[in-house]
């Protein structure tokens, strides 16, 4: 069950790292004729990996007072500012394209995630129904 | 979520000023008198970037969308056309007309209909992922 619950944190995690990865493009389509505005980009899934690469080595906590070992890495998607692709005179570089291109991906990735998740409460309440058979 | 729909909304209302200040330049491209006397100028409206009021750590998203800080006025000089026998020539002949450039103001008028669109376009997705969270709730 431990592995049930943490699974289910790490899907959380991710469905507000895309809805926030999607509320950051709409900002940035919405200022695509703002002069001087730079677009901003969510980072998370190189934090997960690191979070996964610290994680292969962990320490288990069977005493309240021990220090957590690996596993317990903060995972938090950033939202960096992009100042280096400027390619238009009014020092704007929100590319349409580009915008349109993570606005798609993180449609598909939130369905996708939602629907593991959908999955998982199935799956949980099936266990609970059939458990008194 | 639901202030995404807000920064969509924000930058379609953005866009539809523009819409309507080119309309306006457009309607008036040949209006001589304008309510300050001259020629009529454009009109330009001015983009901002929105944020919240709460002051972000590094790494917290603070966008709002886009707001418009005014309408400005072209600025450039009027355009002289020769034509004696109108009112408002003056004694050379000459009339001053509005320095609105009708090929510009079409390219920003699709510049303007296309960014409308992919703000629609974001509020959309918004709309759909929304609806698949509240899938979540019926599985």
């Amino acid at each position: 069950m431990r592995g049930f619950a943490q699974l289910d944190e790490v899907l959380r995690l991710a469905l507000n790292a895309v809805a926030l990865r999607q509320q950051v493009t709409a900002h940035n389509i919405a200022n695509v004729n703002t002069p001087r505005f730079r677009r901003q980009a969510v980072r998370f899934e190189e934090q997960l990996q690191r979070a996964r690469r610290r994680a292969a080595v962990s320490g288990a906590t069977t005493h309240p007072r021990h220090l957590p070992v690996g596993t317990q890495s903060i995972v938090a998607p950033r939202v960096v500012r992009e100042t280096s692709t400027v390619m238009r005179n009014d020092g704007n570089n929100v590319d349409i394209e580009r915008e349109m291109a993570v606005l798609a991906a993180a449609e598909t990735q939130y369905a996708a995630l939602a629907q593991v998740v959908a999955a998982r409460y199935r799956m949980l309440r099936s266990a609970i129904s059939q458990g008194g058979r | 979520m639901l202030h995404t729909f807000a920064i969509s909304a924000s930058g379609m209302t953005a866009e539809r000023l523009r819409m309507d200040t080119i309309a306006n330049n457009l309607a008036n491209a040949n209006t001589t008198r304008a309510a300050d006397g001259g020629p009529y100028r454009r009109q330009v409206p001015v983009f901002a970037a929105r944020e919240t009021r709460v002051p972000g750590r590094p790494g917290r998203f603070t966008g709002a969308g886009v707001r418009v800080v005014g309408i400005h006025h072209d600025s450039s000089p009027p355009r002289l056309v020769y034509d004696p026998h109108h009112p408002d020539a003056d004694a050379d002949g000459y009339v001053a007309m509005p320095n609105v450039d009708v090929v510009r103001e079409m390219v920003d008028l699709i510049t303007a209909s296309r960014a409308y669109e992919a703000n629609v376009t974001a509020f959309n997705t918004a709309k759909n992922m929304a609806m698949r969270a509240l899938d979540i709730g019926r599985a």
